[in-house]
């Protein structure tokens, strides 16, 4: 799937807008947000809390509906796609890894990775050879029958993120995917993702406030007060020193 | 499949709580029938109408009730219980009916074990009150086979409780079916 790129953009986003309304008072978590990102790229997100990460994250992963604006992915638009077609696009087109891992805590680190080749109908023995071979991967090839519990945080992230290869998707939202581990751990996640990114194309979109995660990204957004205030390439940041 | 398996199995004592009651309450009803067809075998097929009074069947019903309730309790306390889990994988693309079919399963499960206890116990139970009873090898061997006649009781009493648990399973299943992720995912126990 590397040498295939039929499209330009993986995703899109046009004036892309969310407002939640909160009793009386309407919060703009996104506020015409338009980007366009490229097959392959390695993508930051950088804001502060309650900057609209997330719900950007949300927007286009197709778990929640914009109030205004349109999303594309691989030149679809989703809004036009209903529940079953989300689902469809969700299990097998995106790939997600959560800050609290998420791993779901009475299945096997393989029954883990498995789960979302379920729900993309893949055969069982396909299915664990896959799980086994993704496992094997991020470096977890010992231990395939713990649990999530018997497992570091830096291992359960690395289940996390063999769980969202599962199904070759073209794109792995990766929402603070290093805010739970140390120092150390997130870097050697980081490391795994770049290698992922490189060997497999796969379009990796991070939301962080990890500036360990600049010196991997292509390039970096900027989002503040639901705004994208700037977009930057990862040698614009390095030669501007780094505001927090 | 196995999911729902590992599920009941870590929640072992909530499950093993909602079996008992479904036990129970299947236990009085196969009980009750399996009493009123030894009625029957002992006193010949005239005193058939009076065999199972209505107000006993009206007992068996309110159990039986008493018993769906447990079990809408207890998956639902599953549900809330795994409102993030239920995010996290509708988040990595399972449909509806996935989700649907997870706690059908697990409260299927649960109904079969409960109908199979319940089942066996209430017609042991029936058996032996009349056989100890029994004053007589005549009367003895009247009621043992009415009772082994009555072996298809318990099949029904295990049909009855699988129903009964699914029916009463659907309302949480379809309940976290519905669940919007987004919301499922930022819920904190």
């Amino acid at each position: 799937m590397s040498s295939v790129l039929r499209y330009e953009y993986t995703v899109e986003t046009e004036d892309l807008a969310k407002n939640y309304v909160m009793g009386p008072i309407t919060v703009k978590a996104l506020d015409g947000v338009s980007v366009k990102i490229r097959r392959g790229e390695y993508l930051s997100i950088m804001g502060p809390s309650g900057s609209g990460k997330t719900t950007f994250f949300n927007m286009i992963g197709g778990l929640d509906r914009p109030t205004r604006g349109k999303v594309y992915i691989d030149e679809v638009d989703i809004a036009k796609l209903d529940a079953y077609e989300l689902a469809w696009l969700r299990a097998r087109k995106i790939g997600y890894i959560f800050q609290t891992f998420n791993l779901i805590p009475v299945l096997t680190a393989l029954e883990n990775v498995s789960l979302p080749m379920i729900f993309a109908g893949v055969g069982r023995d396909e299915r664990l050879q896959r799980a086994k071979d993704l496992l094997e991967r991020v470096g977890l090839g010992e231990r395939l029958d713990h649990k999530p519990a018997e497992l570091s945080g830096g291992q359960q992230q690395r289940v996390a993120i063999a769980r969202a290869l599962a199904n070759n998707p073209v794109i792995v939202l990766a929402d603070e995917p290093t805010g739970n581990l140390d120092l150390h751990t997130g870097l050697d996640i980081i490391t795994l993702l770049k290698n992922l990114n490189s060997e497999k194309g796969v379009t990796i979109i991070t939301a962080t406030h990890d500036l360990k995660m600049i010196d991997v990204s292509d390039r970096i957004f900027w989002i503040r007060d639901g705004k994208l205030e700037r977009i930057e390439t990862r040698k614009e940041v390095s030669v501007r020193p780094v505001e927090r | 499949m196995a999911f729902s398996i590992e599920s009941i199995r870590r929640r072992f004592t909530r499950a093993v709580i909602t079996i008992v009651s479904i036990v129970l309450g299947i236990a009085f009803l196969s009980a009750l029938l399996t009493i009123s067809r030894i009625v029957i075998a002992l006193s010949g097929p005239a005193a058939g109408a009076q065999a199972l009074p209505s107000y006993q069947l009206w007992m068996a019903v309110i159990a039986l009730l008493v018993c769906a309730v447990g079990i809408v309790n207890s998956m639902l306390m599953s549900v809330t219980e795994r409102y993030k889990e239920i995010g996290t994988i509708k988040t990595l693309g399972a449909e509806d009916f996935h989700i649907l079919e997870l706690f059908l399963i697990e409260g299927g499960i649960m109904g079969v074990i409960g109908g199979v206890i319940g089942g066996i116990i209430g017609w042991g139970v029936a058996f032996a009150i009349y056989a100890f009873q029994a004053q007589s090898p005549l009367v003895s061997s009247i009621v043992t086979q009415a009772a082994l006649g009555s072996v298809d009781l318990i099949g029904y009493s295990i049909l009855l409780s699988v129903i009964l648990s699914l029916l009463s399973s659907m309302v949480p299943a379809y309940m976290a079916s519905k669940l919007n992720p987004v919301e499922a995912l930022r819920y904190e126990v």
